[in-house]
């Protein structure tokens, strides 16, 4: 897998972010694209490790929290399949155009290659695959095909309610998502700048998931103008995540 | 090491625990000659980058030792001989997982009383290999004294039988303890035996030495020859068809190293395997000939079985192919099968021929030889692809003037590179 040779023949390259006097006119994203022949050359410098330390998962080891299967779609990028590879990095992650722009790459952080050199450019050739699955249109509406006639409330519509809602929508369950804000993502719309990640890009995703089946309650919080009793009434299962604020636990309000 | 001593382990090996102290990441690559952290690659860039010390392999060992001794305190022994063997201290966990609430561990704890003291349980029956018993000790060391001593030449006549084992092993070792690895000049010693040979007959047997059987041999004859000359021959009173009959048994040769062989009649399974130096000249052969063979000349002028050549990755065997069989006999994923064309190699095959006819009387040779000219065409050369591709490319290295061993680095840096691509190539296609 990968060129066994690449670590000792390429370099670690990252596209070149846009210029900053052109940036300062304008909020949006600074990092850029590379071509394909470019990213094969990134994705040959993948060892194809024995023992991957780049998708261990362990917090004491570091790697890739979500288990992605690095090393095997370095190599079909590196063999130019993209698509094979998109297959697989969405194994294991939902949302690879968000993990791929905002990830701070524990990957490359435990990748062998970075041991006496540069790192493998895990981080860049994630969101290449994915973006260019949705450029080439083949990221599409997945409807499930059996319904299970249960229905599951995610209370908190960030990464992980959105992640986990796909998962149970995926599984037939019929999926309703409650949030406080006027727009679904959470700390993805409403915590990180534009220029890192835009919104655009949370809203494709979420206009997806609607199309999936996934239901959104906006400017609905629980508790307060949707009462936790009627919640457990109407649902089989309540999945609260962490940080849905007025839950214990929970992330604390601070404005 | 503390369950393992007292389940009964008296000696501990430690392989990848150390290497991991060196700075080995566990990368698997190690065939592949791009070990990252250079403890595994002959890459001069890439061996830059170890940075192990021996220092790192004693301070883990003294930690290993050092929790041994804690767990032994705790048991309540002073050595490690007082601890083998004994189970009884052992008590198991009793795990409620799935799997591992099934094992019965009774009859790997269970006690035997094999001695009236404990102690005794650590090393308790000598070994005895009766080798002053063996015909090297008892006749051919003595006999060879004045080759050992002042390089006579001695030649001897022997009757041998299937008891005795490694015939010649530890006279060679006698000569290298002198001599070192060169041993003595080509035919000093000349050992003729008649009779059944047993096992590893002619066994890692040095230069110098030239042993001739007249009768057959059991199996691994000549296994790891060191420079030795080894002949077998049917006896003259057999009636039997030499290039139709096995005379000597499976696994000839195996790992043999340099040296030569002239057998006149068929050899067993397994001939040559990991062979990587000898010249042998044989009559036919069972499966799986020349199977992992890394270096060294072959030549079989009969009947070859299945699987021939199988992960040869070195060397050339010349196989007298009339009736056309090798193409399906061969495992053709290494190796390629050529014509003999090349004047080096015919010269090389009628040199092999013309000493195997000179010391066995050879009728198959003899009548080769009588008509070279058309019997060569007959002839079928094997030879690994990726060696040869190596051979061309020291070749054409030493044509720049560069040094042997120069040459040998160059043309290896020049060649892995392409192979490795190559080999990526492979593996995607296969997917």
């Amino acid at each position: 897998m990968g060129k066994p040779t690449g670590f000792l023949e390429y370099e670690r390259q990252l596209p070149q972010d846009r210029p900053a006097d052109e940036r300062m006119k304008d909020w949006a994203e600074f990092h850029t694209h590379y071509d394909i022949e470019h990213l094969r050359k990134q994705g040959a410098r993948c060892m194809n490790c024995g023992v991957p330390f780049c998708h261990t998962g362990d917090p004491t080891v570091g790697g890739c929290p979500l288990g992605n299967l690095i090393p095997e779609w370095n190599d079909l990028v590196y063999h130019g399949k993209i698509e094979e590879a998109y297959k697989r990095l969405t194994k294991t992650s939902n949302f690879p155009e968000f993990t791929g722009r905002v990830c701070p790459a524990l990957c490359e952080g435990s990748c062998t290659a970075g041991m006496n050199g540069d790192p493998v450019t895990v981080k860049n050739i994630e969101v290449h695959i994915i973006d260019t699955m949705f450029e080439q249109g083949k990221v599409q509406p997945r409807i499930p095909q059996k319904s299970t006639e249960k229905r599951v409330a995610v209370i908190g519509s960030g990464p992980s309610g959105l992640a986990c809602a796909d998962i149970l929508n995926q599984c037939g369950h019929k999926v309703t998502v409650f949030e406080r804000s006027d727009r679904v993502g959470g700390l993805l719309m409403y915590g990180i700048p534009n220029m890192k990640l835009d919104k655009k890009i949370v809203q494709r995703r979420v206009d997806i998931l609607q199309k999936e089946g996934i239901t959104f309650l906006t400017d609905t919080e629980v508790g307060k103008n949707y009462s936790a009793a009627k919640v457990v009434n109407e649902f089989d299962a309540l999945l609260r995540r962490n940080s849905s604020e007025g839950f214990a636990g929970g992330r604390k309000k601070r404005c | 090491m503390a369950v393992a001593c007292l389940l009964g382990a008296e000696e501990f090996g430690f392989a990848t625990g150390p290497l991991i102290t060196m700075g080995c990441v566990m990368m698997r690559v190690c065939n592949l000659d791009t070990c990252p952290v250079g403890v595994a690659t002959q890459n001069p860039e890439l061996r830059a980058r170890f940075k192990g010390k021996p220092e790192y392999v004693e301070n883990f060992m003294r930690f290993i030792a050092q929790d041994l001794r804690e767990w032994m305190a705790k048991i309540g022994v002073k050595t490690i001989n007082e601890m083998v063997g004994h189970v009884e201290k052992l008590v198991p966990k009793h795990l409620h997982h799935w799997k591992a609430k099934e094992v019965d561990l009774t009859n790997m704890l269970y006690q035997p009383k094999i001695c009236s003291n404990d102690s005794e349980r650590y090393f308790n029956t000598p070994q005895d290999h009766e080798l002053e018993k063996c015909i090297d000790v008892n006749a051919l060391v003595r006999l060879c004294q004045p080759a050992i001593n002042n390089g006579k030449k001695i030649s001897a006549s022997l009757a041998i039988t299937n008891i005795n084992r490694v015939c010649g092993t530890i006279l060679s070792s006698e000569i290298t303890k002198k001599y070192g690895a060169e041993g003595l000049p080509e035919d000093t010693i000349n050992l003729d035996f008649s009779g059944s040979a047993g096992q590893s007959f002619g066994a890692f047997q040095t230069h110098g030495v030239t042993m001739r059987l007249e009768g057959d041999s059991n199996d691994y004859i000549g296994k790891g020859l060191s420079g030795g000359k080894i002949i077998v021959v049917p006896p003259k009173k057999a009636k039997f068809e030499a290039d139709k009959n096995v005379i000597i048994g499976n696994v000839a040769f195996y790992g043999a190293v340099s040296g030569e062989a002239y057998i006149n009649g068929m050899a067993g399974e397994r001939f040559c395997v990991r062979n990587s130096g000898i010249t042998a000249v044989v009559e036919g052969i069972g499966q799986h000939g020349c199977e992992y063979m890394t270096g060294g000349c072959v030549a079989i002028l009969g009947e070859i079985g299945r699987n021939f050549a199988a992960g040869m990755s070195g060397g050339v065997a010349y196989v007298y192919n009339k009736d056309n069989t090798l193409d399906a006999k061969c495992n053709k994923s290494l190796v390629l099968i050529e014509k003999v064309e090349d004047s080096e190699d015919v010269a090389q095959l009628k040199e092999m021929l013309e000493k195997h006819y000179k010391y066995t009387g050879s009728k198959t040779a003899k009548a080769i030889l009588a008509d070279w000219e058309n019997e060569v065409k007959n002839f079928a050369k094997v030879i690994p692809s990726a060696y040869k591709e190596m051979i061309t490319e020291i070749k054409r290295c030493k044509a720049q003037g560069l040094s042997d061993e120069d040459a040998i680095m160059d043309a290896f840096i020049e060649v892995s590179k392409t192979t490795i691509i190559k080999k990526t190539e492979r593996s995607a296609v296969n997917g």
